[in-house]
């Protein structure tokens, strides 16, 4: 695994003698493509936020089935302070917040010890344990103390970030990345799949954008798939076809291309899936916008009626309403794709929510 | 900038909101946490529309050269409804959100498909406003006041996703927290789940009790805003109406508060002049408007000593009304009942003040808002519009334009200098019309000379303000003598306990129509007014006498450690 290489802070020691605009044009040459969700151009972002105050690395990792960024903490956290440190000089940072999600706080200490290494502002900060906090300026709002809601955009971080400053704010895969960049071997196509659910080997793996659908279920020891989970907020797919796994095809599919991915038998039933997705988002937004609030609340007491009976025909009408209707008004993200689970679910497996309806 | 809107062209110069661009090309799109005088958060959702094929919010969201807006299609309308569906079921009565939808001109939708879900009863716990958790849909129209204009942030978010609540962190009551009780929240709330604490019931059983002679008094703003509740243009002054309203419901007396605060200003003026004197307690701070007066014991203790020993005016009048009308009339003072109209919901609690009685009688019973004034009115099944003019009752009917200006940011100033001039000079200004001390601008200082003394003065308005003038002061001690603070946008005509028309351009409509209405009083100082003159000769003998200190003059404390504050 390429994320695993003991690189000593060599490629740390090459930046040191580059300038900044050199190292933005390294990155944004080699193809980096940011690991945070949103396959953004990490040498682009960088440019556009040049010269920034702050640096964020965000470690909230809260996406249901995405566990990479415990895997690199716990067996190669430094690549990260390393990738920071040429991160900082790229985009002029003068201080960096690591932003761990609470259930990482164990890795702190270990971070900290590294960071003496290079004698830069960088601290750890431990968040309060919530979803939210991991979209960009949900995240900057938890940095400045306030409450974890989304804001506005624009203007981007890039613009106006943390206390207004310009702010780059990168996933700790995209900066533990960083590295390798220098190196020959560096691949732009590899990333961290976290794999779960029903399979024989769950775990991280280093893989390549676009491998076959089918030779990443039998590498898991996946033997009776039906569909696959792009985490929570990414959709699902069939297992039936043998297509490959880029940000493009699942788009098309009308999903979105989320590394979490988890892996579902044919012993397990979709909408029950879909109930305990509903159910994490109902408790991870942050509140503010009523089709996201109200719409995945109602979502789930529709979702709680199938425990004991069939829908009524109406209900399941409200069903697909909101499944449609909660991204449209809502302010980020995190509610815009909220019902993408669902929206797939009942493109591809119709049939099991019509055999709950009277 | 082109856009398309609904396949029709326009050229727009100025950037505007999506909202604003339709609005401007006469197009309507529903809303409802967007406020004109707020920032849009974008938080019900209600106005998304399409923009190049895609939904977006539209209140939040900057037209840009080349949009394709569409703000109808079948989409769109199944899309409101949905929204509706979901902030409608909250309303734990249907009939409640059916008025809502109404009130709002929202589209209609049969038939709610949800059950309430929020259980938290009504918190009560204060004098002046009251939470009631079930109407609430988040909007946070009331936390962008408390927070962004009054600094108080008595209210906020609680807790996350469905459990989010707007109310105090801990789920503490109202009552525990630092609400000063301006009202502000109420005046923006568009379901009324926050709103002022009601008094009307009690009006209506007190009106019918034989034993009590039950007598009212309006504050100066009350007449050119009450119209608007029936429909009537902003600034259209209605004070005959009103009184000739009053007397139908079954009040004995209708009394002007604008005679109060003719009275206010004699015995301040007076107190600014010893002040000056003796250079002690500089500057004074005027102490009118009670949700001011919160906010100083709350936050500002240091400076209690500053803040002018008057009765506001309504509490004045009250003690007159009990101690000097009553013996005039050989009523006993225990059976009058005074029933103050306000702009004010902070009223309410100053009311209720121990300091603000005599004898252990209150000077004021009840105070209703404009708005409860206005369901009053139409609880009487009173035709507003077409009614015939009446006068004030008299004696304390009379008032002079320097009552009168009391209204807007920037009168009790105006007025005090007026009859202050008088008390240092022997001389009227010359100059009535104190153009430095109007206009909307939130911190005004200005300078006016009164014979050989120069006085400072600061005109503030909104309690965001007060905080920055008195942060200054606490470095800066000796910036000014004299220091007018109203905690309300312009002063009571854009109070609390105004109608819920109240917006920024209602309340510049508004103070238009007082300073005209004040040119055309006879008399223009506090001082000239004859019923005022007779009050002195016959009753209260000077200003700052020791009969006024008794009635007129009242006392202040530090609440910063005190659990309940003013609840
Ligand atoms: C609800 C929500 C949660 C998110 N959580 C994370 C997270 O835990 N970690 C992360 O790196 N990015 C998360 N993101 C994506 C970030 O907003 C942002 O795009 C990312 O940190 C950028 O980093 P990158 O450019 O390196 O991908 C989240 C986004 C949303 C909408
Ligand atoms: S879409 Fe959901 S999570 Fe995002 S800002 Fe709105 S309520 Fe919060
Ligand atoms: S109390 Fe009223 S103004 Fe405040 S958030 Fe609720 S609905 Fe909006
Ligand atoms: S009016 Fe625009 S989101 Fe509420």
């Amino acid at each position: 695994m390429q994320i695993l290489t003991k690189n000593n802070f060599n490629s740390w020691k090459i930046a040191q003698n580059l300038t900044p605009k050199n190292i933005i044009k390294k990155v944004s040459d080699s193809g980096l493509r940011g690991r945070g969700g949103a396959n953004f151009l990490t040498g682009k972002k960088w440019e556009l936020s040049y010269p920034a105050q702050y640096l964020i690395v965000n470690s909230d990792e809260s996406e249901p089935g995405r566990f990479k960024d415990k895997f690199i903490l716990e067996k190669n956290p430094e690549l990260v302070i390393e990738g920071i440190a040429i991160a900082m000089r790229a985009t002029n940072a003068k201080t960096t917040y690591i932003y761990l999600r609470e259930e990482y706080k164990e890795y702190k200490k270990s971070l900290e010890k590294i960071v003496k290494k290079i004698n830069l502002n960088v601290s750890v900060i431990v968040g309060a344990g919530s979803y939210i906090c991991g979209e960009e300026t949900a995240i900057l709002n938890s940095l400045e103390g306030l409450r974890p809601e989304s804001r506005k955009k624009p203007p981007y971080p890039s613009e106006f970030g943390l206390f207004g400053k310009k702010t780059v704010i990168n996933n700790l895969e995209t900066i533990a990345r960083i590295p390798l960049v220098f190196s020959d071997s560096f691949d732009k196509d590899l990333l961290l799949f976290s794999i779960s659910g029903d399979v024989e080997k769950p775990g991280v793996y280093e893989l390549k954008e676009g491998i076959k659908l089918f030779e990443l279920l039998s590498l898991v020891g996946s033997h009776d798939s039906k569909a696959i989970f792009f985490g929570a907020s990414g959709g699902c797919i069939k297992t039936d076809k043998n297509i490959s796994l880029s940000y493009e095809n699942i788009n098309k599919m009308g999903g979105f291309f989320e590394t979490g991915i988890i892996v579902v038998d044919k012993s397990k039933s979709i909408p029950d899936m879909c109930r305990s997705i509903i159910q994490f988002f109902n408790e991870e937004n942050c509140g503010k916008c009523v089709p996201c609030r109200e719409g995945n609340f109602r979502l789930l007491q529709l979702f709680q009626v199938i425990l004991k009976r069939r829908w009524k025909k109406e209900e399941f009408e409200i069903i697909k309403n909101l499944a449609l209707h909660i991204p449209y008004g809502s302010q980020c993200a995190l509610g815009e794709s909220s019902t993408l689970h669902l929206q797939t679910a009942l493109k591809y497996f119709k049939n099991e929510f019509d055999s709950l309806i009277f | 900038m082109k856009i398309t809107i609904n396949n029709k062209t326009y050229n727009i110069k100025k950037e505007l909101t999506i909202l604003e661009a339709c609005k401007l090309s006469g197009i309507k799109i529903p809303t409802l946490c967007y406020h004109p005088d707020l920032i849009p958060e974008g938080r019900c959702g209600i106005c998304a529309v399409l923009v190049n094929g895609k939904f977006m919010t539209s209140c939040n969201n900057k037209i840009k050269d080349g949009m394709n807006i569409v703000t109808t299609s079948k989409e769109i309308l199944e899309y409101r409804k949905s929204i509706i569906q979901l902030i409608g079921c909250n309303f734990e009565k249907e009939e409640e959100f059916r008025k809502w939808l109404q009130l709002e001109n929202l589209p209609d939708v049969k038939e709610l498909k949800f059950k309430p879900q929020k259980s938290e009863k009504i918190d009560n716990s204060c004098h002046d406003i009251v939470m009631d958790f079930e109407k609430c849909i988040q909007c946070g129209r009331c936390i962008q006041k408390c927070r962004n204009l009054q600094t108080v942030n008595a209210i906020s978010y609680s807790k996350r996703a469905n459990a989010t609540r707007v109310g105090k962190a801990l789920d503490k009551k109202l009552a525990y927290t630092d609400c000063v009780g301006c009202g502000q929240c109420t005046l923006v709330c568009p379901t009324g789940a926050i709103r002022e604490k009601e008094n009307i019931e009690d009006i209506k059983k007190i009106l019918k009790d034989k034993s009590k002679y039950v007598v009212v008094q309006t504050a100066p703003s009350v007449r050119v805003s009450l119209g608007e509740e029936f429909g009537m243009p902003a600034g259209t002054i209605v004070t005959r109406k009103m009184v000739s309203a009053l007397r139908k419901i079954g009040f004995k007396k209708v009394f002007d508060t604008d005679f109060g605060a003719d009275l206010t200003i004699i015995e301040e003026a007076t107190e600014l002049v010893e002040r000056l004197k003796k250079k002690k307690n500089l500057p004074l701070i005027t102490s009118c408007c009670p949700a001011w007066v919160n906010f100083a014991e709350t936050f500002y203790p240091e400076f209690i000593k500053n803040l002018s020993s008057c009765k506001s005016p309504h509490q004045m009048l009250g003690a007159i009304i009990k101690n000097y009308f009553a013996k005039e009339e050989k009523i006993d003072p225990k059976n009058i009942v005074v029933v103050s109209i306000m702009p004010c919901t902070a009223k309410k609690y100053e009311s209720c003040r121990k300091e603000m009685e005599v004898n252990n009688n209150k000077d004021v019973d009840y105070v209703l808002t404009i708005r409860e004034f206005a369901k009053l009115i139409k609880n009487f099944n009173i035709d507003f519009v077409n009614l015939k003019e009446e006068k004030f009752d008299n004696p304390l009917g009379e008032s002079s334009g320097a009552g009168a200006i009391f209204a807007a940011s920037g009168g009790v100033m105006e007025s005090a200098i007026r009859t202050a001039h008088f008390l240092l000079t022997n001389k009227e200004l010359k100059n009535i019309e104190f153009v430095e001390a109007r206009g909307s601008s939130g911190i005004k200082s200005t300078k006016v000379k009164i014979g050989n003394t120069v006085l400072r003065l600061g005109i503030i308005h909104t309690l965001k303000n007060a905080r920055t003038i008195l942060e200054e002061l606490k470095v800066h001690k000796n910036k000014y003598d004299f220091i007018e603070i109203m905690a309300c946008p312009s002063g009571c005509i854009g109070g609390g306990g105004q109608p819920k028309t109240t917006t920024g351009e209602t309340i510049k409509k508004r103070i238009a129509a007082i300073y005209k209405h004040e040119k055309t009083l006879k008399f223009r100082q506090s001082h000239n007014n004859p019923q005022i003159q007779k009050l002195y000769k016959e009753f209260l003998g000077s200003p700052a006498s020791k009969i006024s200190h008794k009635l007129l003059h009242t006392s202040y404390s530090d609440k910063s450690k005190c659990s309940i504050k003013h609840g």
